[in-house]
């Protein structure tokens, strides 16, 4: 799909009034959207590279938001709940709408969004060969190695890593192999009723929703992966997840924040991953002008 | 001969809409009736598996009978065209096309518009339980009525229509 069809696609979750000022923007625009913003009571604003621009019309409503909730969930708030209490929702396409409002809490956890008063449909576009200028390198004799991707956010590190698991799925450029995926927050495969709206590759299991360390479990017990998938290592329990799966003889991809080799043996959490020589590679991304540059380290 | 084929006629006339306004009684029983046993299907639906409300929708079109097949069925296709008519409108528009249900049966089954689709599955099944009892004492009620009533109209047109013979002979 075009980048102009991906805003069409996107758009299609908002309320008719709202959907004709999107599709107002040119067809550069739409190519070159990044998001769109709604907050109640302010007209609609698209977010382009160069920053974020009103769309000039009437101001968005609260009930416009309840209703793009609806539409983008298609009336089955029951189905997205564990999503919206986590403050996005995930539709049709892998497009995303992050969502801003008035918590209803119970027993100190957020059980829902009473009044919304926000939102942020997020365009989701996926960047087929992405994974092109590292493969390579990160496939001594053709087999994917252990592998973890490294950058500040904001910089592909989900791009890399979903077009790495396609790659590595389809077999381009490397050895295809199964590949499960513990995909927490759905931002990897984007599941919309039980398929992945992003490209993943026909060798690839998704285990979306569940906690990182749980899903990294549930994926070696039950679907017999050759390569564990992870992105945004956070927490001591993913760690020893990934330690545990390492024993089992799978090999690991995984992204991480941070911006190199010294800030990832600085913090106490990501200590052990390099102690256990989890990782035989360590791909850092830096953005100079436009580009992304990827750089490629040995760690064992 | 022809005056005693008339009286005949004139008789069963009167005998056929005695026994027409009583079946039309027991419609109205049995149409509330199944609308109380496809709201109880979706409350088991939701309970085993929680689906999309669309899917619910078509599950419960697919098993149920008469206006609840209907209700179900037009909430289903409409659920492509929420940009124009949100879940709730939709919903009252439909339950106000199914006249079978009576006038209290449709105001009992408003409510659910507003609580299908916008809260967890508990908070839905309670709201479609509840709507579901109230249903089935309302069906209740018009059994009974129409096992009374049913009589009394089944009665009144046969005599009716004897009595018309008498006045006509």
């Amino acid at each position: 799909m075009t980048a102009a069809g991906s805003f069409v696609q996107a758009v299609q979750a908002l309320p008719l009034r709202l959907r004709q000022e999107a599709l107002s923007l040119p067809e550069g625009d739409r190519a070159r959207a990044e998001e769109l913003r709604l907050r109640a009571g302010w007209p609609m604003t698209a977010v382009l590279p160069e920053g974020e621009r009103p769309l000039g019309g009437s101001p968005v409503e609260g009930r416009e938001l309840e209703q793009l909730v609806e539409i983008a969930s298609r009336a089955s708030l029951h189905t997205v709940l564990d999503q919206v209490r986590r403050g996005y929702l995930t539709f049709e396409g892998g497009h995303r709408i992050g969502l801003c409002g008035t918590a209803a809490l119970r027993e100190g956890e957020i059980h829902a969004l009473r009044a919304i008063s926000s939102a942020n449909l997020r365009i989701a576009r996926q960047v087929k060969g992405a994974a092109a200028p590292v493969l390579d390198g990160l496939c001594p004799g053709g087999r994917l190695a252990d592998t973890l991707i490294l950058a500040p956010p904001g910089l592909g590190k989900t791009t890399l890593l979903r077009d790495l698991i396609r790659s590595v799925s389809e077999g381009e450029g490397c050895t295809p192999l199964r590949v499960s995926l513990a995909d927490e927050r759905g931002e990897v495969a984007a599941m919309y009723n039980g398929r992945p709206q992003l490209e993943v590759g026909r060798r690839t299991d998704v285990a979306e929703g569940c906690p990182k360390a749980q899903g990294l479990m549930l994926l070696l017990r039950a679907m017999n992966p050759q390569v564990l998938a992870v992105d945004e290592i956070t927490a001591p329990e993913d760690v020893g997840a990934l330690i545990t799966a390492a024993g089992c003889g799978v090999t690991l991809l995984a992204t991480a924040h941070g911006e190199g080799r010294a800030g990832l043996e600085r913090r106490p959490l990501y200590r052990p991953l390099l102690d256990e020589g989890l990782f035989r590679f360590l791909v850092r991304i830096r953005r100079e002008g436009e580009r992304r540059i990827h750089t490629i380290e040995e760690l064992r | 001969m022809v005056h005693l084929l008339g009286a005949v006629l004139v008789a069963a006339g009167g005998a056929l809409l005695g026994f027409q306004a009583a079946a039309g009684l027991r419609k109205r029983g049995r149409a509330v009736r199944q609308m109380e046993e496809g709201l109880a299907l979706l409350e088991r639906e939701l309970e085993l598996s929680a689906p999309p409300l669309s899917r619910l929708l078509e599950r419960g079109a697919a098993h149920s009978q008469g206006p609840a097949r209907g209700l179900f069925q037009g909430c289903a296709r409409g659920l492509d065209r929420l940009d124009r008519e949100d879940f709730s409108s939709l919903w009252r528009r439909m339950v106000r096309e199914r006249t079978e249900l009576t006038p209290e049966g449709q105001a009992v089954l408003l409510s659910l518009g507003d609580t299908l689709g916008r809260y967890d599955g508990e908070r839905q099944r309670e709201a479609l339980a509840a709507v579901r009892r109230r249903l089935g004492e309302l069906a209740g009620r018009l059994e009974a009525d129409s096992r009374r009533q049913g009589r009394v109209y089944q009665v009144l047109g046969l005599s009716g229509g004897a009595f018309l013979v008498i006045l006509l002979l």
